[in-house]
């Protein structure tokens, strides 16, 4: 049996091909999207991994403060901890270190390096030191407040040359230095697209930190002892009053490779998610060929049957040639995902998410998954077509060609509507209150449901969608009509992956729709001023606090206020608290609180949003226990509850972040102008006051607003980039369809021929075909992602989401889409169908 | 009838078809030069391999003769592109052929005005209603082919051949697919085509007894015409057949 299923692939290599390229296609992303993300973590990994390579130990604060997304607030040690260390026995030499964030401003006013989710912009302490990869290749190391060096590609791009005056922008303000010296880093010009801006210690701990404090002490031993000893005996000799902690340079290093792996696994997850996505789109293609090949082997399979072979090994033969689909077409995708992964990286880089560029990293992991996931993925999806194979009667070899033509059954017919109503059902708990988490089965179970009941539906919708080319196209309409209504479960097969992303996509858009919607509510209600300065900096850096204060000086300013990000652990976990300052942001942001006044926030209060108050039971005069990044305790108590909670579930008071040693920067500094004044001067003023510090955006109140609806477009453009896929082996799903049923019609096509239709009118036939059966799936992608939309809308109701949004007009593009995707998926095998052998096939039997 | 007033409707003149080159070549039609009268059901008789398919394939447009010419209604077929050839075949032509003769999706009704709705044309009504008629069919018009017996579906293809009242019909072994007595229908129907609605008819067979419906009966071996019968009968059919070797 295994030599008749061998012969069975070779000799048929046309079917070979088109099996072979849906499991491609799908193990092609999975293997690109692998390839990809190790990429981009092996390029952060040297990166970061060479930054203490030379360094014996690291002496840091003990104290930290982690939040979601990996992000974590380590305290500053004195600088005075370095002259201690210099004196442990064994060791070479010891140097404070900072990185902290600094922006150089060009010669022409503008930031260098990119602004947001970009390569990081870093001050940095630039000495003399044997363990650090900063050497000097022009000028000298900084020395005193006023000298600066910079990094061989940021002076380049800055067109800075020695001795010239650099601005440079950093958490207590904006400065300007001389620059002294050109660093170079290791054998790199600029690490990893970063800028870096060198000072010397004080002058760095003065103007990026805290006077006096620094982020580590890098130490290089003497090699008398090893570095775990070394380390050992640094801590042994350190206060324990200063709460620090030493690491060997290769655990430092290590760690800094995880936190780096963390940040990057989160961009994994999703590139993964939506590449299993694909390869579940690519199911139903393999699924769907290997039915209509096994249909199309009827006769050859019931000749087998008929001469001696048992069932198990009619199945078996099918189920080989799977294997060897299976395994032929991974390695096959595992090669086109490596050139895929270079083509997401331009696309990333299309939508502004700049990364490095460096060698494709391709392990033994990529290639094992891939070409298992892919083998196995074939295999099952092969699995009921080979049952149905060894199933056929032996007599079926003298009966006449009956290809499926079986009518969906009544079970089919039951289980599609229980799967729903199953699903309707979790989705109901959920909106009367379940966990969130149900949502996702809930939906599952419906897509099931209509992707069983498909073969019931595709009849009575494609006979619907076809009426208009029938009407208008006369006998071809009327054939692809009947055509695209032949095979019920074909059709609907065919039209499945189809559904499942126009329902991905129109889910995602609706849900867009209606963020984009409360964005333009929320902000319009609760944003009073006229102005806003924005960054795209978050958690790293951002706009400096000072900024806040100089504008509100303005003449023509009634009011300017910043907000700011800052981390603390609130009753022992790690949160993103925002901080305001309660005598300016008065009249400017309006949070809806509850019986309470912004004067009530104190240094030793909290607000909390109304959702968390609910969530936690917390009411007014509740006790919150914080810690900063100073490692001290402090309680707080809640004396406001808010209703609008768009800048942050909790609310503090930037004078307690004062009072902590914590840095901190605002993500955006909130304007309103005086009454009657003339716009054009207010925003001259302000414009002139943005540029001295050389960042931030100043935003008219449309333009921010329009910004973060801006931002909701970025992230659905990245979504669509990954749907993307799916989208493609929908479309192939149908030219392999239509081929085989091209190859399945050659007498009809003949006959058809013979009897006087023209190429151009096989052509039409072939193509509205197609175009119906991509509008089935279209049309049933709607219906259910407006569904889909609208249940994830409704479940994100304590997000804020209050409102779901038809999204019209992408509904109608998605329509218009799908018809093209028709008419360009019907090019190749309308081709075909034009090419069939009248006389051939009209002789063979 | 006279010869000299009958009307060529098809002829072919030196057609030759070769397979192959050189030492190889393998002569299906060698220089066959025959017309087909307008008004008369003629009958191609030949052993299997004589070229009878062949010679019909090429006068019909369904092939390309390699030399010579195949002439309908005064028009050289070889002069013409693939376009040209399938207008003449839904216009000029008529076609029945041994099995799979109809469009599955379409009715009995769609199937016998295909060619006149492939050529956007409506048709002679009151004529197609007339070959329905003959051919007994009024009854099972909304019928799809898988709903139709055998008989049934040749009686649609007859119809579906004589709808647009073509200048010749070419059947191609129209009975053998078919039981004796469905066979003897289906010959009725085309005789009556012939002699009450004035149609053409070149039918190729080797049934000695489905020739014999026919007006005149050519013979043809290894690729030549050999020999010529009128006004045939199923043993006279016969007789001859075994002197040709058949």
């Amino acid at each position: 049996m295994f030599r008749i299923a061998i012969k069975g692939i070779l000799g048929r290599k046309a079917r070979l091909i088109l099996t072979s390229l849906a499991v491609i296609l799908g193990t092609s992303f999975l293997a690109g999207t692998s390839v990809f993300s190790d990429t981009l973590t092996r390029t952060f990994d040297n990166l970061f991994s060479d930054v203490f390579k030379n360094v014996d130990a690291y002496v840091r604060s003990s104290q930290v403060i982690e939040a979601d997304f990996g992000q974590e607030e380590r305290q500053r040690i004195p600088l005075s901890l370095v002259d201690i260390v210099k004196t442990v026995p064994g060791v070479k030499n010891a140097v404070p270190d900072i990185q902290a964030f600094a922006r150089i401003i060009g010669k022409d006013g503008k930031p260098i390096g990119s602004d947001g989710q970009g390569p990081p912009t870093f001050g940095t302490i630039g000495v003399e030191f044997e363990g650090a990869l900063w050497t000097i290749a022009d000028g000298e190391f900084p020395v005193g407040p006023t000298q600066v060096a910079l990094d061989e590609a940021s002076a380049k791009a800055g067109k800075y040359v020695l001795g010239d005056t650099v601005k440079v922008v950093a958490q207590s303000g904006s400065r300007e230095f001389t620059l002294v010296g050109i660093a170079s880093y290791g054998d790199v010009r600029s690490p990893g697209g970063a800028t870096f801006a060198l000072f010397d210690p004080a002058t760095a701990a003065d103007f990026l930190t805290k006077p006096g404090f620094i982020d580590a002490v890098l130490i290089t031993g003497d090699g008398s002892v090893s570095d775990a000893k070394l380390a050992k005996a640094i801590q042994a000799a350190l206060p324990t009053t200063d709460k620090t902690e030493t690491l060997t340079g290769a655990e430092i290093t290590l760690e800094t490779q995880d936190q780096i792996g963390s940040a990057l696994d989160f961009f994994g997850i999703l590139l993964k998610t939506f590449s299993f996505i694909a390869l579940g789109v690519g199911c139903f293609v393999i699924y769907n060929v290997f039915s209509i090949s096994a249909a199309q082997r009827q006769r050859e399979n019931a000749l087998l049957r008929a001469i001696g072979a048992s069932r198990s090994q009619v199945t078996r033969a099918m189920l080989i040639e799977s294997l060897a689909v299976g395994v032929f077409g991974s390695m096959i995708g595992l090669v086109a995902g490596i050139g895929l992964s270079k083509g997401l990286s331009a696309l990333l880089r299309a939508l502004n998410i700049d990364i490095p560029s460096g060698g494709l990293v391709v392990t033994t992991s990529t290639v094992q998954q891939t070409v298992f996931v892919g083998t196995i993925v074939t295999v099952l999806s092969a699995i009921l077509p080979a049952l149905r194979a060894g199933k056929v009667p032996p007599l079926a070899a003298m009966r006449a060609t009956a290809l499926e033509v079986s009518e969906p059954g009544r079970k089919r017919l039951i289980g599609g509507l229980i799967s729903i109503a199953l699903g309707l059902a979790v989705i109901v708990m959920v909106i009367v209150g379940a966990s969130n988490s149900y949502l996702g089965f809930g939906i599952l179970l419906v897509f099931i449901g209509t992707i069983v009941l498909g073969p019931i539906i595709a009849r009575p919708v494609a006979l619907f969608l076809g009426r208009p080319a029938a009407r208008f196209r006369g006998i071809t309409g009327v054939m692809a009509r009947q055509n695209s209504a032949r095979n019920p479960k074909r059709t609907s097969r065919t039209a499945s992956p189809v559904l499942i992303g126009v329902a991905l996509v129109t889910a995602v858009t609706a849900l867009a729709a209606s963020i984009k919607g409360q964005i333009d509510d929320v902000f319009t209600q609760q944003f009073k001023g006229d102005y806003a300065i924005s960054t795209n900096n978050r958690g790293f850096g951002g706009l400096s606090p000072s900024l806040a204060t100089d504008i509100a000086q303005l003449p023509l300013v009634e009011g300017a206020t910043g907000i700011g990000l800052v981390t603390a652990k609130l009753d022992g976990k790690g949160q993103y608290l925002t901080s305001i300052a309660p005598e300016t942001i008065e009249g400017i942001w309006n949070i809806g609180l509850i019986d309470a006044a912004y004067s009530d926030l104190a240094t030793d209060s909290i607000f909390i949003s109304e959702k968390i108050a609910k969530k936690k039971s917390f009411t007014e005069g509740s006790t919150i226990s914080a810690i900063f990044a100073d490692g001290q305790s402090r309680t707080l108590t809640v004396s406001g509850i808010y209703i609008n909670n768009e800048i942050g579930d909790y609310i503090l008071n930037k004078g307690l972040i004062a009072s902590t040693s914590v840095v901190t920067f605002d993500i955006g500094v909130y304007i309103k102008s005086r009454p009657g004044s003339d716009q054009k001067e207010v925003l001259s003023s302000l414009t002139a006051a943005v540029k001295k510090y050389g960042q931030g955006d100043l935003l008219t109140k449309q333009q921010y607003i329009d910004k973060q609806s801006g931002q909701v477009n970025q992230l659905l453009g990245l979504i669509y980039g990954l749907l993307m896929l799916s989208v493609i082996i929908s479309i192939v799903g149908i030219i392999i369809t239509l081929l085989l049923s091209v190859f399945e019609r050659q007498r009809e096509l003949a006959l058809l021929r013979a009897v006087g239709m023209t190429r151009s009118q096989v052509r039409t036939t072939v193509r509205w075909e197609s175009v119906i059966t991509s509008l089935l799936g279209a049309v049933m992608g709607i219906v259910l992602g407006i569904g889909l939309g609208w249940v994830i809308v409704f479940a994100l109701k304590d997000q804020g989401l209050t409102s779901f949004k038809l999204p019209v007009t992408p509904t109608i593009v998605i329509m218009i889409m799908s018809f093209i995707v028709g008419l360009f998926a019907a090019i190749y095998p309308a081709w075909r169908a034009t090419r069939v052998n009248i006389l051939d096939s009209l002789n063979t039997n | 009838m006279t010869p000299q007033t009958r009307t060529v409707a098809a002829s072919t003149l030196s057609a030759s078809k070769v397979y192959g080159s050189g030492d190889d070549a393998v002569y299906a039609l060698n220089d066959v030069s025959v017309e087909f009268f307008a008004g008369e059901f003629t009958a191609i008789m030949g052993p299997s391999g004589s070229g009878k398919s062949t010679l019909m394939h090429c006068i019909a447009g369904l092939d390309e003769l390699s030399s010579g010419s195949a002439i309908i209604d005064g028009t050289d077929l070889s002069t013409m592109k693939d376009k040209a050839l399938t207008e003449l075949r839904r216009e000029k032509i008529g076609f029945v052929f041994q099995s799979f003769n109809l469009v599955p999706t379409l009715t009995a009704d769609e199937n016998i005005r295909l060619p006149l709705m492939l050529g956007n044309d409506k048709g002679n009504e009151e004529w197609i209603q007339k070959v329905i008629s003959t051919v007994h069919l009024n009854d099972r018009l909304t019928h799809r082919p898988s709903e139709l017996s055998g008989g049934q579906q040749q009686r649609v293809a007859v119809a579906r051949a004589l709808a647009s009242e073509p200048r010749i019909i070419f059947a191609d072994e129209p009975t053998g697919n078919l039981d004796s007595t469905t066979g003897a229908e289906i010959l009725t129907f085309m005789r009556k085509a012939v002699d009450d609605l004035g149609q053409t008819i070149v039918m190729v067979t080797h049934d000695p007894v489905a020739a014999s419906y026919a007006d005149r009966i050519i013979f043809l071996a290894d690729g030549k015409v050999v020999n010529e019968m009128t006004e045939p009968t199923a043993e006279k059919v016969l007789d001859l057949m075994k002197t040709i070797g058949h």
